[in-house]
């Protein structure tokens, strides 16, 4: 008692000891003393010492503090003093004004600190049992130590927190807690704890989550809320982040339209302060995730249309139309309206829709695109309103129609600003961004629209005065013979392959004009520099397209011709690897990873994403084309067009049969009647036979009768002869019926022989068209 | 949506007993003979109409294989329904289900609904468990039962809507804390909650008449 008196107090007589031995007395008595107050002294002195010597209490003390946590369960004030000495352990981030090296010292211990007390997973079950304690003084420093643990060694820990039942509600109750600290720490808590690990991400939303979150998120004011306000939003994005099950939850939770308020911005927006700003991009990053490209198309696409019908899209498009937004704020929101209207028609007619308040209202794509072209815009805002217009034209065959019809001279409207125009100013202007920009934004109102390609053919500009006007596509051509940047040609080299591919008339166009075919085949063998290979490269597959997509129309450019120059000119081989330039470019994977266009400076502005897959459809189909030699060309024509034949033959087989069973099933119709028309008759002429036989025995009859009355009444003549008369005048009639009955009978016999005949010869057709039938399908098989 | 109640639910079961099928088949009206193993736990969601009045469900399909099983365990406590799954063709799958049962009991509230189902109905020639034994089961544990395929759809949508007439009796019983979300009920933004006594009566009698 005495010496330790001594320690605490200071005065000790003789030697001062050592750091070393301080903690470790101070670990005999934690460890022995039988008195609570002892031992809530002796850790309280720990927990003093813990900061100054950290390695030294860390090394002698960790096991020492956790049996506490075990055993004084009861006493929440040594629970407290031993969570706060192993959370000033434990974590790196109070050490500040620190050089590197010694951070790296810390951050190591940190390390090493956290894995001897994870190493039992029981500790940390243990911790997650005591933040069950409501104390303050134990609950607060128990999230901050898990906090410290989940940030040095995050994947163990979670396994650990996982696995243990309750663990991860009982760590969401802390958004319960009343008292705010432990609140927004456990915010922090459950950042740490969701990071990148969907399994606990999906429990943590299960367990209410995104009701608990969002209505912190309006209590604290929305984004003129403060950081606890972000950390909410942080944990959003953690929770919904790749996170297909969480995403779906979200949309089915109606928490979409939850966000719609969050965009409520009002008439005068300068003066943001920082937290609002950061609060404001998180909250915009959180309606991308929902609606990224990435996602599955079914998920984007309902998840755009709740978008659509709660108004969120219409509230971002006020921001977008707001005067004095940040222009970050700005950048962010043009990128989030992109992926919400991507694809999606009724967002992307609403979108064209959108007036800006200007006076005249101009549409909002047309103010867009005036930033685009608009070299003192920030690069990012210009990268974003491509991206815009790009999303707005994806499988948007009206909105193509509508942009190239601005430049068509039957719909132009010379009096306002139309988005063709700035497209065409774009093209031609000094500024090789502009250039890159405008052709790659035309190239995306022909993307897979075949209507729209031709039409745009029929654009003509007008150059100086006096001279004829020049259609768009040799001006465009005429730009890059003259040698401009190459950020400029790559883009005019992209919208032409765009352009031209799988559109025959469009091919027949660019060959038509003599100096084309000359320029690309000059271009494809010259033996360039390092920066002229990517325009190579361009060149060679315009020239591959030329092939491709080539309905020979033009003697001098027919498909055999333009191979034959290849093969003379440039060579095959040389051909194939000038081609090969362009996805082996540096810069070609990272464009064909993601729609929007991202560079990290104005010089990487090369490629573009549905280039990127344009390039992939087109490269093997045309090395291929051009290996062929023009006799393998011919015969795969040739099996080709014997294919055609066969299938040509087998169409028709095909329609004879069909043709046949129709003609059968009629006869089979026909022989039905006639049968049951053919037993009728039988019928009858049986009934008849009958009655004729009837009438034969009625006259046998008679005939005795008077054979027997003439015997018998020779006597009485004159009244025999009457009735003999009467009788004679019966027979007559008699004769007369059985005459007409013989002549009908016989008439009948020759219907019914007739008949039959028919009924013959259909049973003859039927057993004949069958074998017919049969020997068809033979063939075919 | 405006709903009048959220109910959530679980699918549990052994591996291979079509868990994630009667899901597709209740959300989508699919059936996907090829499914991929579930990993970890699914989301799903439908709204049906008990009473007449809307009620969503929120469904989570959870992976059978025993790996699984200590993440899908933090699932329980929150669900208000829970419809356990086994096939009538595998006994070994129905002669787990007292393992589940015990695990669910466990792990979850107390009143939580179990609806006892024996999927796969359509492979009668295949079958190793008898409807009765299922039927027999049930009983002795105080749970609802039924022969489902989701193959055929037999039954699917019935599995899911008498769970939930059970829960809506519950509530009108008052048994159920509506209050308290981690239930796994929550009441509809529109719902009027004074007028509960009101409906009641009603739609006990009501739930009572369709359920079995």
């Amino acid at each position: 008692m005495n010496f330790f008196r001594g320690v605490m107090g200071g005065q000790a007589t003789g030697p001062q000891p050592t750091g070393a031995e301080t903690i470790q007395k101070l670990c005999d008595r934690v460890a022995s003393s039988t008195l609570l107050e002892d031992r809530r002294d002796a850790v309280r002195a720990l927990k003093s010492l813990s900061k100054k010597y950290r390695m030294e209490v860390g090394t002698q003390a960790m096991d020492h503090l956790i049996h506490i946590l075990q055993t004084d369960r009861s006493d929440s004030e040594i629970l407290g003093y031993a969570l706060d000495t192993l959370y000033y352990i434990i974590c790196n981030d109070e050490e500040e004004e620190q050089d590197e090296n010694s951070q790296k010292q810390a951050d190591d211990l940190g390390i090493k600190f956290t894995e001897q007390f994870i190493q039992d997973p029981e500790h940390v079950t243990l911790l997650l049992s005591l933040l069950e304690e409501f104390d303050f003084h134990v609950r607060w420093p128990g999230v901050k130590l898990l906090t410290a643990l989940l940030k040095n060694q995050g994947v163990q820990v979670q396994g650990v927190i996982l696995v243990s039942p309750m663990g991860v509600s009982r760590l969401m109750d802390l958004l319960a807690d009343s008292r705010e600290v432990i609140r927004n720490d456990g915010l922090l808590l459950l950042q740490q704890l969701t990071k990148g690990n969907a399994s606990i991400q999906k429990i943590v939303a299960f367990e209410n989550a995104f009701e608990r979150l969002l209505d912190i998120i309006s209590e604290e004011g929305s984004s003129d809320g403060g950081i606890v306000v972000e950390d909410c939003l942080l944990l959003l994005l953690n929770l919904l982040k790749n996170n297909s099950s969480n995403q779906n939850f979200f949309k089915e939770g109606s928490y979409i339209q939850r966000m719609k308020p969050w965009f409520e911005v009002g008439d005068d927006n300068s003066g943001w302060s920082a937290q609002k700003v950061t609060n404001l991009h998180l909250m915009l990053q959180l309606v991308r995730v929902m609606v990224s490209p990435v996602n599955s198309p079914g998920a984007t696409s309902s998840c755009q249309k709740s978008m659509y019908q709660c108004g969120l899209l219409q509230q971002l498009c006020t921001i977008l139309m707001a005067t004095g937004v940040p222009a970050d704020i700005l950048t962010e929101t043009i990128n989030t309206v992109s992926e919400v209207i991507r694809g999606s028609q009724i967002n992307q007619d609403y979108f064209a829709s959108v007036n800006a308040p200007s006076n005249p209202p101009r549409p909002a794509i047309v103010v867009l695109l005036m930033s685009m072209v608009n070299e003192r815009q920030p690069f990012v805002l210009r990268c974003a309103v491509l991206y815009c217009f790009q999303c707005f034209l994806y499988k948007n065959q009206k909105g193509q129609g509508e942009i190239v019809a601005t430049l068509l001279p039957s719909t132009i409207d010379a009096n306002s600003i139309s988005a063709g125009q700035l497209l065409c100013g774009g093209l031609f202007s000094v500024d090789s961004l502009s250039n890159w920009c405008a052709a790659v934004a035309l190239a995306h109102a022909l993307q897979d629209n075949l209507t729209q390609k031709e039409q745009l053919l029929r654009v003509q500009l007008a150059t100086s005065l006096g001279k004829p006007p020049v259609s768009l596509l040799q001006q465009c051509t005429n730009i890059l013979s003259q040698g401009s940047k190459v950020q400029t040609r790559v883009g005019l080299l992209m919208l032409l392959c765009t352009w031209i591919s799988n559109c025959p008339i469009a091919v027949t166009h660019f060959l038509h004009n003599q100096e084309n075919v000359p320029f690309l085949t000059a271009q494809i063998s010259e033996n360039l520099g390092e920066d002229e290979r990517l325009v190579q490269g361009l060149c060679a597959l315009l020239l591959g397209i030329c092939i491709c997509y080539n309905d020979n129309s033009l003697e001098n450019y027919t498909r055999e011709k333009l191979k034959q120059l290849i093969e003379k000119r440039i060579g095959k081989e040389n051909f194939v690897e000038k081609l090969c330039f362009i996805n082996k470019h540096e810069l070609y994977s990272r464009a064909a990873q993601k729609p929007q266009p991202v560079f990290p400076s104005p010089e990487q502005m090369l490629f573009d994403h549905e280039f990127t897959k344009l390039v992939k459809d087109l490269e093997g189909v045309i090395t291929k084309t051009v290996h062929k030699s023009s006799e393998e060309e011919k015969k795969e024509e040739e099996v080709k067009k014997t294919l055609e034949q066969h299938d040509n033959i087998v169409t028709q087989y095909k329609e004879l049969i069909r043709e046949q069973d129709s003609q059968l099933q009629e006869l089979k119709e026909q022989v039905a009647t006639l049968s049951s028309q053919n037993e009728q008759m039988q019928t009858t002429v049986t009934q008849q036979l009958a009655q004729i036989q009837q009438h034969k025995d009625q006259y046998n009859i008679l005939k005795l009768k008077i054979g027997k009355d003439n015997q018998s009444q020779s006597g009485s003549q004159g009244d025999g002869s009457q009735v003999n008369g009467l009788q004679t005048e019966e027979l007559t009639q008699l004769k007369e019926e059985l005459e007409e009955l013989r002549q009908q009978h016989a008439l009948l016999q020759t219907q019914l022989a007739d008949k039959d005949a028919i009924v013959n010869t259909l049973v003859r057709n039927l057993c004949q068209k069958k074998p017919v039938t049969q020997i068809m399908f033979n063939c075919l098989l | 949506m405006a709903y009048a109640y959220l109910f959530k639910y679980i699918i549990i079961g052994d591996t291979g007993v079509g868990k994630s099928c009667l899901l597709l088949q209740f959300t989508d009206k699919r059936f996907q003979p090829v499914h991929d193993l579930t990993i970890g736990v699914e989301f799903g969601a439908r709204m049906i109409t008990i009473d007449g009045k809307q009620i969503k469900l929120q469904i989570w399909d959870t992976a059978g294989q025993e790996s699984f099983r200590s993440i899908t365990r933090s699932y329980y406590r929150g669900a208000a329904g829970a419809l356990l799954v086994y096939d009538i063709t595998r006994r070994d799958t129905f002669n787990h289900l007292t393992t589940w049962l015990e695990d669910a009991r466990q792990h979850s509230n107390s009143n939580m609904v179990i609806m006892l189902i024996g999927n796969k109905s359509d492979l009668e020639s295949r079958r190793e468990v008898k409807k009765e034994e299922g039927e027999a089961f049930a009983r002795e544990h105080g749970l609802i039962f039924m022969e489902t395929s989701a193959k055929t759809a037999s039954n699917v949508e019935e599995a899911f809507i008498n769970t939930a007439k059970e829960i809506y009796e519950k509530i009108q019983e008052g048994v159920f804390d509506i209050n308290n979300e981690a239930n796994g009920i929550k009441i509809g933004p529109q719902h009027p909650t004074t007028n509960s006594t009101l409906s009641s009566s009603q739609g006990g009698q009501q739930a009572g008449g369709g359920c079995c």
